[in-house]
């Protein structure tokens, strides 16, 4: 029989093969998963929460990890493990505080796709919390200078690094390799978004002409990193990183549409702008301007956008109908809203 | 006022006994999914009760721009050719594209007229979001 991961909980067999392949990526004399359990949230991997008991060799004792597969239905523009472990690595090597990645697994006869290791941080996550609840976050300013000076070490990475040629190459224009690759997702969808073609229009006559290659996560906000004890402890969820214009992730991070219940507060829905920034010039030697943090947070709205409208037709199609993947499908609106009062605003 | 309850009284009524008596008898794992179908029924009602009004009054803004817009789009797309709101989206789409609003009064006009419509939109999907 096949090994595989059902909804809930692992099977038995998927639980040996694992143990049998730990073993030998550990060198030890045995083995044992004490406890697997599915992980909440992410919408596109499958994480579980794994506990390990190791006996023999450099790995001796008892361990907390996590352990992140390919889900069934995969997201365009989304690294594969080994690519995202890779890049893991990197981070995690460059200073950037994220979990530290441990075992990556490509034998498919182990649990039939591939999937890898990583340490599993103390930490709350969810970003409707972290913005609401001033006691998870008690140093906002903080917290935010750590998260900007994060993202510079991240983008202290420079191209071409041979652990990631399996990335795609850098772009020749970032800005307009975005605007062009969320055109061809809106051609593939039923209807027309005027909103969001006039965005792109304006994205496009916009483009900054000049421009640094780095490193990106792509998806650097509030909800994919933990905090613990009001300080992260590390950034997840790292397959959509690349070589892209470093500008994206500020945009992204500050934008409105990633604020929760703080849409006042710019960093994140955590704090103002100012020590976001500085912690980043306290590591890049140089912060956004204005202008460049206003054309990426229109960006960020329009791949926001065009990422809801794809999970919207997922659910449209009869592929896989569900709620959620409804609503969000809904709050393009929004998104939209939000993009053309930052044009309207700029262009005042 | 009608006698007996419309569709957009229906869902509201439904939703109010959903948040008042069911939700608060759900496990904890299920709260979420309960907040979430209040959430689709509370823009399901805002949509039949605005929802029309809203398609009809996007149209003609946009029919409005294509009128109004440059000379470009005019020659490629006439008002009259655009019978429905879906092939005026995708019409308005293709003419923003391919630069025909690029000049600075076409733009404007076209801008503003997109964030009422969008305005309108969020007014339904999400009215907390609708800021100054």
């Amino acid at each position: 029989m096949e090994a595989t991961l059902d909804d809930t909980a692992m099977a038995a067999t998927a639980t040996a093969a694992i143990e049998r392949w730990l073993r030998a990526e550990t060198r030890a004399s045995s083995a044992r998963i004490t406890r697997c359990e599915r992980l909440s949230g992410g919408a596109i991997q499958d994480n579980w929460a794994l506990d390990a008991h190791i006996e023999g060799g450099a790995w001796h004792g008892e361990h907390a990890w996590v352990l992140r597969a390919d889900a069934r239905s995969k997201v365009a523009a989304s690294l594969t493990r080994a690519q995202e472990f890779a890049v893991l690595r990197v981070a995690h090597a460059s200073g950037v505080i994220a979990p530290k990645p441990l075992f990556l697994c490509r034998d498919s006869s182990v649990l039939a796709r591939d999937f890898f290791i990583l340490e599993r941080l103390p930490g709350i996550a969810a970003g409707h919390r972290l913005t609401r609840e001033p006691a998870l976050v008690p140093d906002p300013d903080a917290l935010v200078h750590a998260l900007g000076a994060n993202l510079a070490r991240l983008h202290a990475v420079r191209p071409p690094r041979a652990e990631l040629d399996a990335l795609l190459p850098p772009p020749a224009n970032p800005a307009l390799a975005a605007v062009a690759g969320y055109r061809s997702c809106l051609d593939r969808l039923d209807d027309a978004y005027p909103a969001l073609e006039f965005g792109l229009r304006w994205c496009e006559r916009h483009a900054p002409a000049t421009f640094d290659v780095a490193l990106i996560h792509r998806d650097y906000r509030t909800g994919n990193y933990l905090v613990d004890a009001g300080r992260t402890s590390g950034v997840l969820d790292w397959e959509f990183a690349g070589w892209g214009d470093p500008r994206e992730d500020l945009g992204w991070f500050t934008a409105r549409c990633w604020r929760f219940g703080g849409v006042d507060r710019e960093a994140g829905g955590i704090a103002p702008l100012e020590p976001f920034l500085r912690g980043y010039e306290s590591v890049a030697g140089h912060r956004p301007s204005r202008a460049d943090l206003d054309y990426w947070q229109v960006m960020a709205h329009l791949r926001w956008a065009v990422i809801a409208l794809q999970q919207a037709q997922r659910h449209r199609s009869g592929g896989e109908r569900s709620l959620e993947l409804a609503l969000t499908g809904r709050i393009v609106d929004e998104l939209e809203y939000e993009a053309l009062r930052l044009i309207s605003a700029v262009d005042a | 006022m009608t006698d007996i309850s419309d569709a957009a009284d229906l869902i509201a009524t439904a939703r109010e006994a959903l948040l008042s008596e069911l939700l608060p008898a759900l496990p904890k794992e299920r709260r979420y999914l309960g907040l979430m179908i209040a959430n689709a029924m509370a823009i399901a009602e805002r949509e039949h009760r605005l929802g029309s009004d809203t398609e009809r009054t996007e149209a003609a803004r946009l029919r409005n721009v294509l009128s109004a817009g440059g000379s470009l789009v005019a020659s490629s797309a006439t008002a009259a050719s655009c019978p429905d709101l879906t092939a005026l989206r995708r019409t308005i789409a293709a003419a923003i594209r391919a630069g025909h609003f690029d000049d600075r009064a076409s733009e404007c006009r076209l801008v503003a007229e997109l964030l009422r419509t969008a305005a309108d939109r969020v007014a339904i999907s999400n009215p907390k979001a609708l800021h100054p």
